[in-house]
């Protein structure tokens, strides 16, 4: 990874976070979706999957930061009879799938629109 | 093109889950986001260190400093601003809590959990609970200091609940994927209907009646008596206590089918509320507080010591708090989150905590009615009078309508229809009251008589109120509406409905509650059991009163000690010593003792004979011999009271619920030859030493089965009884589970089978020239699970340690490096 794809890759991140904490987590498939639009590269789905969980890593660390995260994760692991460690990776991988799924999707739409 | 459909069907999927409740799952999208959901609740477990805000209807800045016990001191201008101010930090720390008691009481709780809390909502209604509380609210004077605190303690909760961050949603809500409702004054009143039903509803008519279709009603009044045969009043009668009042208990009688009917619709009626099915036996219940005056004290101070026990839940039943309204008021203490104010505390004069009196306050009377299918009207001195009714609406998570009923009474309550009889019940939460009024005012009292006059028209539960002041002046009353019955007085009986003499013909004065001042012993103590001695007051105010031992060992306790101390008041609520076991310990010995003597005994009568002698009746976690104990009390209890069991049954451990105190059970000690220690199913007759030497036995030997050698853990009275304390969704994630705890059954920490019942609140004052007091109750201050805060207590309650309680007269006066969080409100 070059550092323009980089440093892409941080705003894309950065992008989903900021949209999570003002919209919530519907803006993910959305910002996800604009993405896509702009990029006009299906192989690029990948690309949007791991900005999307990385960005809400970052959001996660900030709560980490702010309270008891872990006691929490515990808690629900509990309520849910998971180990907590699935209940983190649910976490990641809910808005990458999100994301995935309309990177995938838009340029082919896209694609069609323009055909 | 496989990837394009991958990708368009998991989106759909996920979307869906995202947005709906799979099953038990809510929906993941707004669960799992870190920002606002679930994960983002973390962060809200803390406060910020400096917070401003403007509420509306605030009058002018109100200072909220919480200490690092999570206490919100309250500096307010005027009582109406403080509890606006009470009602959002309430609801920020107990929200969830606030609304799921509201639901319990108001029979809304299928709006959450849909058909499967159905039958729980209809009998909940079916009790006339949520019409007696609309009947209330409606005729509450609305001028005055209760209401208007009930409406502005709602104005904070609302606030709060208008502004909260999504993040800010208690888990439970994103859990049942539901939203928190408005909150309405009329829920504070709706919750205190509901500790009416915890602490008001007499079920000892139930036991006696079921005794009676067994044994005649001879013997089941006498196994469920009117007076308790030891007297250990809570009203000190001024002659040497405890008195054994003991008489012969009347041979077992033929059964009293006539009975059967009632009796089985009484605890039909019971056993649909599954809060108030009774689990426990007396023994491992009860409520303690005593009072010391001045002369009896190291430091020539009054102290005051409460202990009231409750089912243990998570988040606590109490909530604490300080409140200050400069020049007018300055009270600490507990009150229940959803009902503005301090229920139990002090101020800078005086201090008082409550026991439950457990008075009969509730009636039964058999009903005639035109239709026995579809009743419209109930006869009544040879009239038909209309029924009235009301229609209950039942709706589940989406509005829809799950059931309508219709709910009916008559002028005395609720009228329903059990096992083929219509019976209608007359109870005194029904009646007008204004509670939140009462307890308000004990904060302004300045001294024990203003206290008093402070509850003097105080209704419903029935509670005996236990004061001190600075001037050294102890007090307690039980108090509470008493009602008088026709005829014989007495209400464990079912009376004849139609006709109007079975009515109710008035209530005691409070001149003639049980009461004391400064009695010459120098100190007050009450503990559940009968408050006055019949000889000195022989009004009926209930029957199968709890057995005083707890009440006999704190006497026993306060009379041997003259420089009493706050530490030592301290080291009594969780005193393992017993007097239950004073008493019973000797009939086991010397029953073994006469089976030797006769040639009766063998190794295993001799192996716990000689452990039980040795056992120094102290119910400490590491005692080995409570275990032994409590199985034989167990056994004894089985074995004799076998004529209170249908014979064709095997015993159960429930059988234990239907039979006698135990007091009555030290009665027939004195009858070695009785007829009830005959074992109906063996063909030889037994007496009380065959028995109790039985008892003994068995217990050693089923102890010795399932525990293992008396020198293993197994009997560690830690690993028997321990403390259960539950979140209020029953999730063990969010419960305190297991907890080893000192005392056992009739200590003054009762500890029961269960491990859900115990001390909700410990505290001692000591009331010098400057207040001091010091407490805790399992649990914490927040009600959010991850927080530190939600059970920080808990440490301290399981020691029987207490936190020294600050109690600041301004903002300033407060240890700033003890205040995490500062909170002022203002003016909007």
């Amino acid at each position: 990874m070059n550092v323009k794809t980089f440093v892409k890759f941080i705003l894309l991140a950065e992008g989903f976070a900021v949209a999570t904490y003002g919209l919530g987590w519907w803006s993910v498939p959305v910002v996800a979706a604009l993405w896509a639009l702009f990029s006009g590269d299906p192989a690029k789905a990948r690309f949007a999957a791991l900005a999307a969980g990385f960005g809400w890593a970052s959001l996660l660390l900030l709560d980490v930061q702010r309270g008891p995260v872990g006691v929490m994760g515990s808690q629900l692991a509990g309520v849910m009879k998971l180990p907590a460690l699935a209940l983190y990776i649910l976490t990641l991988i809910f808005p990458a799938l999100l994301a995935w799924c309309m990177a995938t999707l838009v340029p082919s739409v896209r694609k069609g629109a323009t055909a | 093109m496989t990837r394009k459909i991958v990708a368009a069907v998991l989106l759909v999927c996920l979307l869906v889950v995202g947005f709906r409740a799979t099953g038990p799952v809510p929906p993941l999208g707004p669960f799992l986001d870190p920002a606002n959901g679930v994960w983002g609740g973390a962060a809200a477990t803390s406060f910020p260190v400096i917070q401003q805000l403007s509420i509306d209807g605030v009058q002018a800045p109100v200072k909220v400093l919480f200490d690092d016990r999570g206490v919100p001191h309250i500096f307010a201008a005027s009582e109406d601003d403080a509890y606006r101010a009470l009602g959002y930090v309430e609801a920020r720390d107990r929200l969830f809590q606030m609304e799921a008691q509201t639901r319990a009481a108001a029979g809304r709780l299928s709006e959450w959990a849909g058909p499967r809390l159905l039958d729980t909502d209809r009998e909940n209604r079916s009790l006339g609970l949520v019409w007696g509380a609309e009947k209330k609210f409606a005729s509450y004077d609305k001028s005055s200091p209760g209401f208007k605190a009930i409406s502005a303690y709602a104005d904070g909760v609302n606030f709060y609940i208008a502004h909260m961050r999504p993040r800010d949603m208690p888990v439970e809500y994103r859990l049942l994927n539901a939203r928190p409702i408005k909150w309405q004054p009329i829920y504070s009143i709706y919750f205190l209907s509901r500790m009416s039903l915890t602490l008001g509803f007499n079920d000892a008519t139930v036991r006696r009646l079921k005794a009676q279709s067994f044994v005649g009603r001879a013997a089941a009044d006498a196994l469920f008596p009117v007076n308790s045969p030891i007297q250990q009043p809570i009203q000190p009668s001024g002659t040497s206590e405890p008195r054994f009042d003991f008489a012969a208990l009347p041979d077992p009688g033929k059964p009293d089918s006539s009975t059967v009917a009632v009796a089985r619709a009484r605890e039909a009626m019971l056993n649909t509320f599954a809060f108030r099915k009774p689990t426990e036996t007396a023994d491992a219940i009860g409520s303690n507080n005593w009072a010391v005056s001045a002369k009896r004290t190291s430091a020539g101070h009054a102290l005051l010591a409460g202990d009231p026990h409750l089912d243990l839940s998570l988040p606590s039943v109490w909530y604490e708090m300080h409140i200050v309204v400069p020049g007018r008021l300055d009270v600490a203490g507990v009150g229940f989150p959803g009902v503005p104010g301090v229920v139990i505390g002090f101020n800078r004069d005086v201090a008082w905590t409550f026991t439950n009196t457990g008075s009969d306050v509730n009636d039964y009377y058999e009903e005639t009615v035109d239709d026995t299918a579809h009743p419209s009207r109930y006869r009544l001195d040879g009239q038909w009078k209309q029924i009235e009714k009301r229609a209950e609406k039942y709706f589940d998570a989406s509005g829809r309508l799950l059931a309508t009923d219709t709910v009916l009474f008559t002028h005395r309550g609720p009228l329903r229809r059990e096992l083929g009889r219509w019976l209608s019940m007359r109870w005194t939460v029904y009646d007008q009251s204004h509670e939140p009024d009462n307890f308000m005012r004990l904060g302004y009292a300045k001294n024990v008589s203003e206290w008093l006059a402070g509850m003097r028209d105080y209704v419903v539960p029935t509670q005996n109120g236990l004061v001190a002041d600075r001037s050294g002046n102890i007090a307690i009353r039980s108090s509470g509406k008493f009602p008088i019955r026709p005829g014989d007085g007495r209400g464990d009986v079912i009376r004849d409905g139609s006709v109007s003499a079975s009515d109710w013909v008035g209530q005691l004065p409070v001149e003639k509650y049980p009461f004391s001042l400064n009695p010459a012993q120098g100190f007050l103590a009450s503990a559940n059991q009968q408050p006055v001695d019949p000889r000195v007051n022989a009004s009926y105010m209930g029957s199968d009163w709890y057995s005083p031992w707890r009440a006999m060992r704190i006497n026993q306790l306060l009379r041997a000690d003259s420089a009493m101390t706050p530490d030592k008041m301290r080291r009594f609520q969780t005193d393992p010593g017993s007097a239950r076991a004073d008493v019973f310990v000797p009939f086991f010995l010397a029953s073994a003792a006469h089976a030797d003597s006769v040639g009766r005994s063998d190794a295993a009568l001799r192996s716990a004979a000689s452990l039980l002698a040795k056992w120094d009746r102290r119910y400490v976690r590491d005692n080995r011999g409570a275990v032994l104990f409590e199985a034989a009390m167990t056994e004894l209890a089985t074995r004799t009271w076998d004529e209170l069991r249908d014979p064709k049954k095997k015993p159960s451990p429930g059988d234990r619920l239907n039979y006698p105190e135990a007091q009555v059970l030290v009665e027939l000690m004195r009858a070695p030859t009785s007829a009830w220690w005959d074992d109906r199913a063996t063909p030889e007759r037994e007496d009380r030493d065959a028995i109790v030497s039985a008892s003994l036995r068995a217990a050693y030997e089923g102890v010795l089965k399932t525990n293992g050698a008396p020198t293993t853990d197994g009997w560690l009275w830690s690993t028997t009884r321990r403390a259960n304390i539950n979140h209020l969704l029953r999730i063990p994630a969010f419960s305190a589970l297991d907890i080893p705890v000192q005392g056992g059954p009739s200590t003054l920490s009762p500890s029961s089978g269960a491990g859900t019942q115990g001390a909700s609140w410990r505290m001692v004052v000591e009331l010098g020239p400057e207040v001091h007091a010091w407490a805790t109750y399992p649990g914490g201050q927040s009600g959010a699970p991850a927080s530190v805060r939600y059970k920080d207590r808990l440490r301290s309650w399981t020691n029987g340690m207490l936190d020294q309680v600050l109690f600041p007269k301004t903002p300033g006066e407060l240890d700033h490096k003890r205040v995490i969080s500062t909170l002022t409100i203002n003016p909007r």
